[in-house]
């Protein structure tokens, strides 16, 4: 039999027959070796557990309509292909637009957006029913949800009611050039009568000018009115009147002076003088903006706190139906998997590509940064100090493993053993127990990471195959160093021990 | 010239003479037993001879070296390779079994020999256990796998040190049996006892008294 496998023998034969006491040694180096194992599991994983975190606050890039253009679904993507599509966790466009539900006289932001795209850009998003996902469904906040009363599954008629003024404030009569042949349109309150009273309902004409630069056709929008009151003010009787007369400029035309209203419907008849005076160029070739109505079903209503909860959400083609206005968006939201450097540099190609505009969400990614390195300090500090724990666990049984060895290696010293082969039957001993520990610590250090990472981020963790000869290593090296004074002290004793009574 | 020669030795720790200018000669082959009360300088006297103490004055000429003039490491070495010991607690490492305390001996000396240790055992009449721990193993059976450690490397002197002072009478008659056969094979053997029937079984005996060589007595009727 070679020395090797006499020494081999012995310190197994050490640590197996001598269970209790080895089991505490291997045990607080496998703690040790747990928690660092976890632990750098965890520090390494947190950068992108960190960032799917932060993700879930919401988007960190924005894409605008590049200037002097507007944005289109295909110029957004031509602006997300400039971004590694990896790192694209998800890219949500939305449309705002102000919609009405006419029977409760209520206006409402609405947003069509992508929804498969917002469960990604927007996962902290509470959904309670769910995400539409048939055409005439809407999402709608809480607060909506609360002022109208809605209910899952109940039906919301909403309308959209061009915008004439609102949308462009320079397009006022004033400000342009009346020309033969345009097209011109205005709307204003009107009046109606529903289950629940009177409600102000609008009034939408239609007008086209003449060859002498007065009006010459007019048609009047009352979709909303009573049929048998304001509806009149559509027909044929009374719209002639206004054939003729100015338009635009300083023109005013008045009820009672230069129109006859219509008995009954006073408010209607006024609401449409109103609308004329206040009519604004439809643009060419485009069709004249008719208000839209569509009776959507309620999907699922949205808390989230913010903003979102005072939304309804629609898919774009619903958006593009009630509008009439497809392939137009105001913004994308993009939630960008990368480093804050990337995120710039991407930032800017999108911007230099003319495809769009875009802008970082600064806040939520450069506290990402900062919280992240002060984690990642934490974790670094909280393994130091486990190390030095175990050291002086290690240390401290290893000593107590010597005290009450001191018999034998006393005995061994009298049968010739030199200090060279005490210190590395000690050394032995312990550089067994790291490995033993290191790979139990590798093991345990996994689940223990696991747990950590189910508790703090909710999700699984990646296992580090790189991670066990690491902290095999570093167990082996705790374990020497531990090992290093009781070694000293056993080295010391004096074989003549042995000699002495009891 | 003789294997030990002791001259002059005195051991001292402060005012205590735990030794006190003795002199003594061991031949090769002989058997002496050294008495003596407890606090006469047995033990000094036995940790001199087994290398692991040193005497304040005077000279230990072991096999021709003066072990009282070497490092601390080269007593190591002599210890070694020269004496064979056996303790009154026998002293076994005791995870480790009968054959494997055995080869201890061997690891420090040369080369763990299984083969040969359990020939070892086999001689002192523990081949059966030889695969048995300590604690499987009576008083008496340790004793005798001691005396096989003690033999295997073939020392210069088995140094015993009380060690039947653990033992019932069937077992100390066993171990003394063995010490005959050892002798009769030229081992040189020198036992520290307070027994007087362990030292009668020698041919020499040497009393210690306060740390002086007071006696000593001749075994007329050895070897009958």
């Amino acid at each position: 039999m070679s020395k090797r496998r006499m020494f081999l023998r012995m310190i197994t034969a050490s640590l197996l027959r001598r269970r209790s006491r080895m089991l505490i040694a291997l045990l607080s180096i496998a703690i040790g070796a747990t928690i660092l194992a976890g632990l750098v599991t965890v520090y390494v994983d947190v950068p992108r557990q960190m960032a799917a975190q932060f993700r879930s606050y919401g988007a960190n890039m924005i894409l605008m309509p590049a200037e002097g253009h507007s944005l289109t679904p295909a110029e957004a993507e031509a602006a997300e292909a400039l971004i590694p599509a990896d790192q694209l966790v998800g890219a949500a466009p939305y449309r705002y637009v102000y919609l009405n539900m006419v029977s409760r006289q209520q206006t409402f932001a609405a947003a069509g957006t992508d929804f498969e795209q917002v469960q990604r850009t927007s996962p902290y998003f509470k959904v309670e029913g769910a995400y539409p996902s048939s055409p005439r469904q809407v999402l709608i906040g809480k607060t909506v949800a609360d002022t109208v009363g809605a209910r899952l599954n109940g039906v919301m008629e909403l309308t959209w009611f061009p915008p004439a003024e609102e949308e462009d404030p320079q397009a006022d009569a004033d400000t342009f050039e009346i020309r033969p042949g345009m097209t011109l349109s205005g709307q204003a309150d009107g009046y109606g009568m529903s289950d629940e009273g009177s409600t102000k309902q609008p009034v939408y004409v239609v007008l086209t000018v003449g060859e002498d630069g007065t009006i010459a056709s007019l048609t009047v929008d009352t979709s909303g009115e009573t049929e048998a009151i304001g509806g009149r003010c559509g027909s044929e009787d009374f719209t002639a009147q206004f054939i003729g007369k100015p338009v635009g400029g300083d023109s005013r035309l008045m009820l009672g002076r230069d129109i006859d209203g219509i008995s009954g419907a006073t408010v209607t008849s006024t609401a449409v003088v109103q609308a004329v005076n206040h009519v604004v160029p439809v643009e060419e070739g485009a069709a004249p903006r008719i208000p839209r109505t569509i009776n959507f079903t309620v999907a699922g209503i949205l808390e989230t706190g913010g903003e979102e909860d005072d939304y309804i959400y629609m898919s774009l083609d619903d958006m593009a139906a009630i509008t009439g206005e497809p392939d137009t968006l105001d913004l994308v939201e993009l939630s960008v998997s990368a480093a804050q450097e990337n995120l710039e540099r991407y930032t800017e190609a999108v911007t230099a590509s003319g495809h769009a505009t875009a802008r970082l969400v600064k806040r939520v990614t450069k506290s990402e940064t900062a919280v992240l390195g002060k984690l990642q300090a934490l974790v670094f500090l909280v393994t130091l100090v486990t190390l030095v724990l175990t050291m002086v666990s290690v240390s401290t049984t290893m000593m107590a493993v010597v005290a009450e060895r001191r018999k034998e290696i006393g005995l061994r010293k009298a049968l010739g053993a030199s200090d060279g082969a005490i210190r590395s039957e000690f050394l032995g001993e312990g550089l067994f127990l790291g490995a033993l520990g290191g790979i139990l610590g590798s093991v345990m250090g996994f689940v223990f990471a696991q747990v950590v990472s189910m508790n703090v981020f909710g999700s699984d963790i990646r296992f580090n195959f790189w991670l066990v000869p690491i902290t095999v290593a570093v167990s082996m090296a705790v374990a020497a160093l531990s090992c290093l004074l009781p070694v000293r002290r056993a080295v010391a004793i004096d074989p003549a021990l042995v000699l002495k009574g009891e | 010239m003789s294997l030990l020669d002791i001259r002059h030795v005195s051991k001292i720790y402060g005012e205590l003479r735990a030794l006190d200018d003795v002199s003594l000669k061991v031949e090769q082959g002989e058997w002496v037993a050294i008495m003596g009360p407890s606090g006469s300088g047995k033990s000094t006297m036995m940790n001199i001879i087994g290398c692991m103490d040193k005497p304040t004055k005077g000279e230990v000429i072991l096999d021709g070296t003066d072990i009282a003039r070497e490092s601390s490491k080269r007593l190591t070495d002599i210890r070694r390779d020269k004496i064979g010991l056996i303790f009154q607690q026998f002293h076994m490492v005791n995870y480790l079994t009968a054959v494997e305390n055995v080869m201890v001996s061997q690891y420090y000396h040369s080369m763990p020999d299984e083969a040969e240790a359990l020939e070892a055992l086999d001689r002192v009449g523990l081949r059966e256990r030889a695969r048995h721990l300590p604690s499987q193993l009576s008083g008496g059976e340790q004793q005798r796998v001691c005396v096989a450690r003690a033999l295997i490397n073939h020392p210069e002197i088995i140094l015993a040190d009380e060690p039947t002072g653990n033992l019932d009478e069937t077992n100390e008659n066993i171990v003394l049996d063995l010490f005959r056969q050892l002798h009769n094979e030229g081992t040189t053997l020198i036992v520290v006892t307070h027994d007087p029937e362990v030292a009668d079984a020698a041919q020499r005996t040497i009393v210690l008294e306060h740390g002086r060589l007071v006696r000593e007595v001749i075994n007329e009727h050895f070897g009958e």
